[in-house]
């Protein structure tokens, strides 16, 4: 009685670690299929994230190195030329949404890397081990928590200026892994207990066997979830210590053009700015939307429970 | 009451580890500072005909610590300055001490984070509860769906959007387009003043509201989810307690867990501080922050960012003993 259910809970999440057959690959696909297929808007998310992605890739492409200045067209009215209106140098508004996006992004990405490695690698560390380097792990961690991550931001900027994409991507990335580190530790916590991680104790694996190949993929869809939360968070990070100007504001990005419309082109004071300020805005908000309709679907993927509620 | 004031003790003593090693850390980045601005000063005053002496009692009082000597006994002395309140005095309005600078920054900001605070809390928690028992209709995913968007939003973008669609000649000009109080009003306890102050305080402080809203929602969506599951809820329907008492059952148990993000939000919410109040033009500690930065005004940097740190220290301590004065569970083990 006491054997019998815990193998009937176990067996699924084991499954997929330990045999990653061709069937359980297709099996998953079709899930994540069945997921975006059962409400559209997460469709329409997933389209978005890929749409930016792809952006970010070929966007800066698309354009001449340096945009095209029109001293005639200053804040010009949308048309079909200028969709979203001009800057105040008369530059297309949509080349510098399209083209600030590789910035933007790669920023998250490499932000994200460091994130996803130091974070999963403490949390799991800790959790399995636990004792002495956990709470001594943990502590740090809440320290990295507690600390107000953007006036610290501002501080680093006195003494290194991290305007390029990489560079602040591992700034962020350093001081931002706490929050998943918990996740996965939490996680990590619950699965040691479980049968599948005790019957590989008891088989006398090694550590790093249990470790990679037992833990690591049922912690995966937490930290990819975590990860999709945290790139919204140094998205935020990034524009905004652009737009409030403590960075060089010589790269194109969101966060510049968000500065120079509100503290030198007046966009809070001519209507005919406003396309200008409000055109990052809708990139950020479009991106947050995206993340979050696809991190919806991934919820549901992973935790079948959700389903039907 | 005794472990109340065991962990009370325990945080106390965490807190101020933290700050230790916070002012640690601002000490050794004005050292590691590119052109030393202490040192840059010092010469400064050689300069202007000071001698040594004068010049390095100047600095000390600048920066909290003398310029000569080994870092050891730098680090010491302003530490030991520290202790007594004194955060040194300010590099461009030489004279004004910054305690008293971020003293008086302090209550605006704090003013403006808790009544944003404590709307989206109420605004958050009501339609939380709603998105839990509607969670399968167009309304419960609806208000999900708005939870994880405002969620995601930087307050940077909230705070643009609403001056520039409700306080700028741009859009529509109902509320002031920024400061913290017109300044025709004296400053004193009566009605006229008090309402500028409310007035000029609305939209940062909605803005503050818009973007902690989304995790309170959220937080407590999942919490009643799982507090609907529970058997004790089934066991109260089966003995034919009321729909009331039920619910006063279920909302007591939902909200404990969102005392974590009570504490998760006010670290976001000081963060975020430095954007509201530079966008609002509002004369809290983020803009003393943010301005000390763009004038290289380092003893008034760190006296803010020390100060910030605090706040969000004493609000994770007061979020974690509510939980404890609420939750019996925790009294108890």
């Amino acid at each position: 009685m006491t054997i019998a259910p815990a193998s009937t809970v176990d067996t699924p999440a084991a499954a997929p670690a330990v045999t990653a057959l061709p069937t359980s690959r297709r099996r998953f696909w079709r899930g994540v299929w069945q997921a975006l297929r059962r409400r559209p808007s997460r469709l329409f998310g997933a389209l978005v994230v890929v749409a930016f992605v792809v952006l970010a890739v070929i966007g800066p492409w698309l354009y001449p190195a340096r945009l095209p200045h029109d001293p005639d067209a200053i804040y010009a009215p949308m048309s079909l030329k200028h969709p979203l209106s001009t800057d105040f140098e008369g530059v297309d508004v949509l080349a510098l949404v399209v083209t600030g996006t590789r910035s933007v992004l790669l920023c998250a990405f490499v932000a994200g890397l460091v994130t996803v490695v130091l974070g999963t690698a403490v949390g799991l560390f800790s959790g399995y081990r636990r004792g002495f380097a956990d709470s001594t792990l943990m502590r740090v961690t809440d320290f990295i928590l507690t600390i107000p991550g953007f006036p610290l931001l501002l501080v680093l900027t006195t003494v290194y200026s991290f305007g390029n994409p990489v560079q602040m991507g591992l700034v962020l990335g350093v001081i931002g892994w706490g929050a998943l580190a918990r996740a996965v530790r939490a996680q990590t916590l619950s699965l040691r207990e479980r049968g599948f991680i005790e019957a590989a104790r008891g088989l006398g694996l090694p550590t790093r066997h249990i470790v990679l190949r037992e833990l690591l993929p049922n912690v995966a869809p937490y930290v990819a979830m975590n990860l999709l939360l945290a790139v919204t968070g140094f998205v935020y990070a990034q524009v905004g210590l652009f737009f409030l100007g403590v960075l060089p504001l010589n790269t194109n990005n969101w966060g510049v053009m968000l500065n120079f419309a509100v503290y030198q082109g007046g966009a809070l004071l001519t209507p005919a700015a406003l396309p200008y300020l409000l055109a990052p805005l809708g990139a950020i908000l479009l991106l947050t939307l995206g993340i979050v309709l696809v991190v919806d679907a991934l919820d549901e993927i992973f935790n079948p429970r959700l389903r039907e509620s | 009451m005794t472990t109340l004031l065991r962990r009370l003790a325990g945080h106390l003593a965490r807190g101020l580890v933290m700050i230790w090693v916070v002012t640690t850390f601002t000490f050794f980045l004005v050292q590691a500072m590119p052109g030393d601005p202490v040192s840059a000063q010092y010469e400064l005053l050689l300069q202007q005909g000071m001698s040594p002496d004068q010049a390095e009692a100047q600095t000390a009082v600048t920066y909290g610590f003398v310029p000569t000597g080994s870092v050891w006994s730098q680090y010491t002395h302003y530490l030991w300055q520290l202790l007594h309140l004194d955060l040194g005095v300010s590099v461009k309005a030489q004279g004004v001490k910054v305690s008293d600078q971020v003293l008086s920054a302090m209550p605006w900001t704090v003013v403006l984070v808790f009544s944003g605070i404590l709307i989206s809390f109420l605004v958050g928690v009501t339609l939380g509860v709603v998105a839990a028992l509607r969670r399968s209709s167009a309304t419960g995913h609806a208000l999900s769906l708005s939870g994880s968007l405002l969620h995601g939003v930087p307050p940077f973008a909230i705070g643009l959007i609403l001056i520039s669609l409700l306080a700028s000649a741009s859009g529509m000009q109902i509320f002031p387009s920024g400061g913290s109080v017109d300044a025709e009003y004296v400053p004193g306890f009566n009605g006229w003043y008090i309402s500028n102050v409310a007035w000029h305080a609305i939209l940062p402080a909605l803005a503050y509201a818009l973007s902690t809203y989304g995790g309170w929602l959220l937080a407590m969506k999942s919490s009643v989810v799982s507090v609907l599951g529970d058997d004790f809820l089934l066991a109260a329907e089966l003995r034919g307690l009321s729909p009331f008492t039920r619910f006063r059952y279920l909302a007591r148990n939902a909200i404990l867990p969102l005392f974590t993000v009570l504490a998760l939000s006010f670290g976001l919410m000081f963060g975020g501080s430095v954007f509201i109040e530079r966008i609002f033009n509002y004369q809290g500690l983020g803009v003393l922050l943010f301005n000390s930065i763009g004038a290289r005004d380092y003893s008034l940097m760190n006296g803010a960012f020390l100060l910030i740190t605090i706040a969000v220290i004493l609000a994770n301590i007061l979020a974690d003993l509510l939980y404890t004065v609420i939750d019996p569970r925790v009294r108890r083990a």
